[in-house]
C-alpha cells in the first residue's frame, strides 16, 4: 500500500542520494580503498591486499572482536533491564515529577563518556572521593568488564528510555485497555500488546545502544587498558595513533567493525518485517494514564537511584574535581576554589573560543544531519524509486564507523591533490565529520516514527489534492517532528563534544570543546578540563531543554 | 520554507567561522602552553602568524601520513627523536642549520632536525602515599609498592618505549617481571599514568615524563620527581621543516626564534630542559642525569617484539 513513485519523488530521491554519496559514500569508499591499497595516501595503487595476511592472521583480531561483542551485548542487555521498566512507568502511569525525571535522564547524554569514566575513576578508585567520604572503594568492580559495561550503560540507557517512552505514549494505554477488557492482567497486557507494538522503537534504540557501545573509544581506552581489555576501536586507534602508523590495518579492522554493526542492522530489519505497527491512525487518542497507587514510593525510589547513578554522581565528581585547587588535596574545604572557572572566564587558554566553535558546529550539524536524515528516512521507507536501496544502505553506513575512521576517510578523500576546492583544514571538514558520524540518529528516529504512521494518511492527503512536497510538509513532518527534533538535539549534543574525529581533522589554529578538554587531561590539568566539561554540560543541557519546553508548549497549543 | 532556510543557516554558520589562513603551520606534540607562548612571541617579533595543531606525537604523525598527497604542515615538532631519523630517511625534511643552534650540543641536531627542548623519564612519587621515597627503579618492585605503581604504556608513549628498551638492554627483563609480579599496571599514555598517583590511588609512576610532573608540583600537587640513581633515558624533541613547505623562509625564521634567548626561555618555563646549553633550566639539567645508553636503530627494529613481550608480561 505504498504511494507510487512520481517525478517529484524521483527528484527528491536523486537529491538525497547525491548528498549522501558525497558526505558519506565517498569517505567510506576511501576507507575501503585504503584497506586494499596501502599506498593510497600517497596517491598510489601499489601492492593491493599486501596487508591482509598479517592483519587477519594476527591473534589479537579475534580477541578484540569477541571483546567488542561482549561489551556491546552487555551494554544493550543492561540498558534494556534499566530502561524498559522506567519507560513504561513514565509513559503509562501518572508518575509524579515526570518532566523532572526526563531531564535527569537527559543529563547523561550531556556527559561525554570519557569524562564520565574519569569521574567514576576519581570517585571509586582507592583514595577516591567515595573512600574519602565513606572509607570504602569499589576499584575492583570499576576496573572489570562488568564495571565498564555499567559505566557505558549509565551513558546509553537514556537512548532506550526516551525512544520507548515516546513509543509507549504513542501507543497509549488504549490497546492495552482493550486486552484488559478481554481479561488480561496488566503485566500480560503490557507484555503481549504494548511491548510488541513498541518493537520498532525498541529494536531501533537497542541497535543504537549496541552501535554506541561498540564504537565507544573513551571508556574502553580509560578503563579497559587497566585490565588488558582491548576492543576493535582501541585496536584501530592503536594502529592510527601509535607510531609507526598503520592506516591499512586501521581501515581493515574498521571493516570488521562495519561487518558487526551491519549484522546487527540486518537482525533489526528482520525483526521489524514481521508485522505492521501502525498505531497513529489519525483518530484522536485520549491519553489515559494509570495511577500508581501504593507503588508510588518504590517507583519513585527506583527512579531516584538510577538518576543519581546516571547523572548525580558523575556530575558531583566532575564538579568536585573542577573546584579542587589540587587533585592530591582531596575533598578538603581549604582545597576548594574557583580558579579553574576563572581560567575559563578570562579565556587565558582559549576556552571561550573553543566553546563558540563547538556550539556553532553542533548547531550546524544538527540542522544538516536532521534535514539529510529525514529525507533519507522518507526515501527509504515511503518511496519505491530505484535509489531507495542505495539511500538506505549509505545512510546506514555510518552506524558501523567509529569517528576515528570517518575522520580518516574524510582526510583521505579531501586531500586528493586533484580536487579544485576542499573543505579540509576549514571548520567545514568538522561539520562533514559530525554529519557523517551522527546521520544514523535522525534516520533512525524518523524511520521509527514513519513506520508508525499508517500509509492511509499519505493517501488521504494525496486524494485531497496535495502535491508530494506539500503532503510531506503538512502531514508527515508534523507527525515525525517530535522524534526528529529529539534526534537533532542528540546530534547537537554529541557533535558539540565529539572527541576522536575532532582530534584528527581539527583545522589548524582551531579548538573544539573536546580537544580543549583532552589537551588539559593530556597536560595533567585535570581540574581545568573538568571545569570546562562542567560548563559544557550546563550549556548543552540548558539549550535542548529550552527547545523541548518550547516544543511541548507548541504541542499543547495544537 | 523551512527546508530551504535550514541548509542556508548551516552554511552561514560555517562561513562565519571561516577557514583559517595561516602564514606558517606547525604540527607539534605537547605541551600546549609552549606552542601558544612560542607562537605569540614569534608573531609579535615578525608579524608572521602561526597556526598550530597540537596533539600527541602519534596523532601528529598519523595526520602527516594521511595528508601525504597534499601536505599542509611547514614545521613538525615531535616528542620522539626517532621520527626525525625516519622522516629524514624518507627524504621528507628540508636541511637547515639555524645560526642560533650553535650552542645546541651536537647530539641534539642533524642537518634536518634540531632539538627544541629535552625531557627525561623519572619516577613521579606522591609523598602523601605513605610509601618510602624511592631512589631507583628497583625500589618500585618492593613490598612497599605492591599494587601501587603505574607504567605509561610503551605502545602509546614513545619515551616510555625508549626507557623500556634501554633498561632491558642494560639489565635484562627481570626488572619488568618483578614489576608485573608486584602488581604494577599499564595505564594509558603519560597523563593517564600520573592522574591516579595525584589522587593517591597509586603511589608512583615508573617512567613519568618529568616536565608534566614538575609542572604539577609547581601547581601545588603532592608529587615529587625522582631521577633514578641507575640512570634513565632522555627524550629530545626534534623540530623539523618539511621539504614540501611553501613557506620555507618563514619556517626557518620560526626555528631561529625557537632557539633564540626568548624562545628557549619559553621552553624552560614549561620545565623542559632547553636545547641550548647556555640557557638556564628551571630543573635539573642533562649534566646532572645519568643517561642509559640506547641503540635506537636496534631498539626500533625490534619494537614490535619488545612491545608484544612487554604486553604479555603485564597481561592479567
Amino acid at each position: 500500500m505504498r504511494p507510487r513513485g512520481g517525478p517529484g519523488q524521483n527528484a527528491l530521491a536523486g537529491l538525497t542520494a547525491a548528498a549522501l554519496g558525497v558526505s558519506v559514500g565517498l569517505p567510506f569508499l576511501f576507507i575501503v580503498l585504503q584497506a586494499i591499497f596501502p599506498e593510497i595516501g600517497a596517491g598510489s595503487l601499489a601492492d593491493p591486499f599486501s596487508h591482509f595476511a598479517s592483519v587477519l592472521g594476527a591473534d589479537d583480531l579475534p580477541r578484540e572482536t569477541l571483546n567488542t561483542l561482549i561489551l556491546g551485548a552487555g551494554t544493550v542487555a543492561l540498558s534494556a533491564v534499566i530502561a524498559i521498566p522506567l519507560a513504561a512507568l513514565r509513559a503509562l502511569t501518572r508518575l509524579p515529577g515526570a518532566a523532572f525525571w526526563d531531564i535527569a535522564f537527559l543529563v547523561p547524554f550531556m556527559i561525554p563518556p570519557y569524562i564520565a569514566s574519569l569521574g567514576w575513576i576519581l570517585t571509586l578508585q582507592p583514595a577516591g572521593y567515595l573512600q574519602q567520604l565513606t572509607g570504602i572503594n569499589l576499584a575492583g568492580f570499576l576496573f572489570s568488564v562488568p564495571g565498564m559495561t555499567f559505566v557505558l550503560t549509565m551513558n546509553t540507557f537514556p537512548v532506550v528510555y526516551f525512544a520507548l517512552s515516546r513509543s509507549f505514549a504513542a501507543i497509549g494505554s488504549r490497546y492495552a485497555e482493550v486486552s484488559r477488557v478481554s481479561g488480561a492482567t496488566p503485566l500480560r497486557a503490557f507484555r503481549r500488546v504494548t511491548l510488541p507494538l513498541a518493537l520498532p522503537g525498541l529494536a531501533a534504540s537497542f541497535l543504537l545502544v549496541f552501535a554506541m557501545a561498540i564504537e565507544e573509544y573513551g571508556t574502553p581506552a580509560v578503563l579497559g587498558t587497566r585490565i588488558g581489555f582491548r576492543v576493535l576501536v582501541t585496536g584501530i586507534d592503536g594502529s592510527i595513533a601509535d607510531w609507526p602508523v598503520n592506516l591499512p590495518k586501521a581501515a581493515l579492522l574498521s571493516l570488521v567493525l562495519v561487518a558487526l554493526a551491519t549484522a546487527a542492522f540486518w537482525v533489526q530489519r528482520r525483526l521489524l518485517r514481521r508485522g505492521g505497527f501502525e498505531t497513529t491512525t489519525g483518530r484522536a487518542q485520549l491519553q489515559e494514564r494509570r495511577p500508581l497507587g501504593r507503588w508510588r514510593l518504590p517507583v519513585l525510589a527506583g527512579f531516584a537511584v538510577v538518576a543519581f547513578l546516571a547523572s548525580g554522581l558523575p556530575l558531583l565528581a566532575i564538579l568536585a574535581t573542577a573546584l579542587s585547587r589540587t587533585i592530591s588535596g582531596g575533598l578538603a574545604p581549604a582545597n576548594l576554589g574557583l580558579q579553574n572557572f576563572q581560567a575559563i572566564a578570562t579565556d587565558s587558554s582559549g576556552a571561550l573560543a573553543a566553546l563558540r566553535t563547538s556550539l556553532g558546529l553542533g548547531l550546524a550539524a544538527a540542522f544538516a544531519a536532521g534535514l539529510l536524515g529525514a529525507l533519507a528516512a522518507y526515501v527509504a521507507t515511503r518511496t519505491q524509486t530505484r535509489l531507495r536501496g542505495f539511500v538506505e544502505l549509505v545512510a546506514a553506513l555510518p552506524n558501523a564507523a567509529p569517528g576515528v575512521v570517518v575522520a580518516l576517510g574524510l582526510i583521505l578523500l579531501w586531500n586528493q591533490s586533484a580536487l579544485p576546492v576542499t573543505p579540509y583544514n576549514t571548520l567545514g571538514i568538522l561539520l562533514l565529520a559530525y554529519v557523517c558520524i551522527l546521520l544514523p540518529q535522525p534516520v533512525r528516529y524518523t524511520t521509527a516514527s514513519l513506520q508508525q504512521i499508517g500509509p492511509s494518511l499519505d493517501a488521504a492527503a494525496r486524494v485531497s489534492g496535495a502535491s508530494a512536497p506539500r503532503m510531506l510538509w503538512r502531514v508527515l513532518l508534523p507527525l515525525v517532528l517530535p522524534n526528529l527534533l529529539a534526534a537533532m538535539l542528540l546530534v547537537f549534543v554529541v557533535a558539540s563534544r565529539e572527541l576522536v574525529a575532532s582530534l584528527l581533522v581539527l583545522p589548524v589554529g582551531s579548538q573544539t570543546i573536546s580537544t580543549f578538554i583532552w589537551r588539559q587531561f593530556d597536560q595533567g590539568s585535570v581540574g581545568l578540563g573538568m571545569a570546562m566539561a562542567f560548563v559544557t554540560i550546563l550549556i548543552t543541557t540548558l539549550l535542548p531543554l529550552v527547545v523541548l519546553v518550547a516544543a511541548r508548549r507548541t504541542e499543547a497549543n495544537l | 520554507m523551512m527546508h530551504r532556510t535550514l541548509p542556508a543557516l548551516a552554511a552561514l554558520a560555517i562561513l562565519a567561522a571561516g577557514p583559517a589562513l595561516a602564514d606558517i603551520t606547525v604540527y607539534t606534540a605537547g605541551p600546549a602552553n609552549l606552542i601558544d607562548a612560542l607562537s605569540k612571541g614569534f608573531t609579535a617579533k615578525t608579524g608572521i602568524k602561526v597556526n598550530a595543531f597540537q596533539a600527541t606525537t602519534g596523532k601528529v604523525m598519523a595526520r602527516l601520513q594521511a595528508e601525504a598527497a597534499h601536505p599542509v604542515a611547514d614545521i613538525v615538532i615531535s616528542a620522539s627523536w626517532d621520527t626525525a631519523t625516519s622522516m629524514a630517511k624518507d627524504g621528507l625534511l628540508l636541511p637547515y642549520t639555524s645560526p642560533n643552534a650553535a650552542k645546541v650540543p651536537d647530539f641534539l641536531k642533524t642537518d634536518t632536525a634540531v632539538a627544541q627542548g629535552i625531557s627525561a623519564l623519572a619516577i613521579a612519587w606522591n609523598p602523601k602515599s605513605g610509601t618510602p621515597e624511592p631512589k631507583d627503579w628497583t625500589d618500585l618492585t618492593g613490598p612497599a609498592f605492591k599494587d601501587m605503581v603505574t607504567v605509561p604504556d610503551p605502545a602509546q608513549s614513545g619515551s616510555s618505549f625508549e626507557l623500556v628498551a634501554a633498561l632491558e638492554a642494560a639489565q635484562g627483563d627481570q626488572l619488568f617481571k618483578d614489576l608485573a609480579a608486584n602488581g604494577a599496571i599499564i595505564a594509558g599514555a603519560n597523563a593517564d599514568a600520573l592522574n591516579p598517583v595525584l589522587q593517591g590511588a597509586k603511589a608512583a609512576v615508573f617512567g613519568a615524563v618529568d616536565y608534566i610532573s614538575l609542572a604539577s608540583q609547581a601547581k601545588g600537587e603532592s608529587i615529587k620527581v625522582i631521577l633514578p640513581t641507575s640512570g634513565t633515558v632522555i627524550a629530545p624533541r626534534p623540530a623539523m621543516i618539511l621539504k614540501s613547505s611553501e613557506h620555507a623562509d618563514e619556517a626557518k625564521q620560526f626555528i631561529d626564534f625557537m632557539l633564540s634567548d626568548e624562545g628557549q626561555a619559553d621552553v624552560a618555563a614549561t620545565y623542559l630542559m632547553p636545547a641550548r646549553t647556555d640557557v638556564a633550566a628551571k630543573r635539573p639539567g642533562i649534566a646532572e642525569l645519568k643517561i642509559l645508553p640506547l641503540d635506537t636503530d636496534k631498539a626500533y627494529n625490534s619494537r614490535k617484539d619488545t612491545l608484544a613481550a612487554f604486553a604479555k608480561l603485564f597481561a592479567k
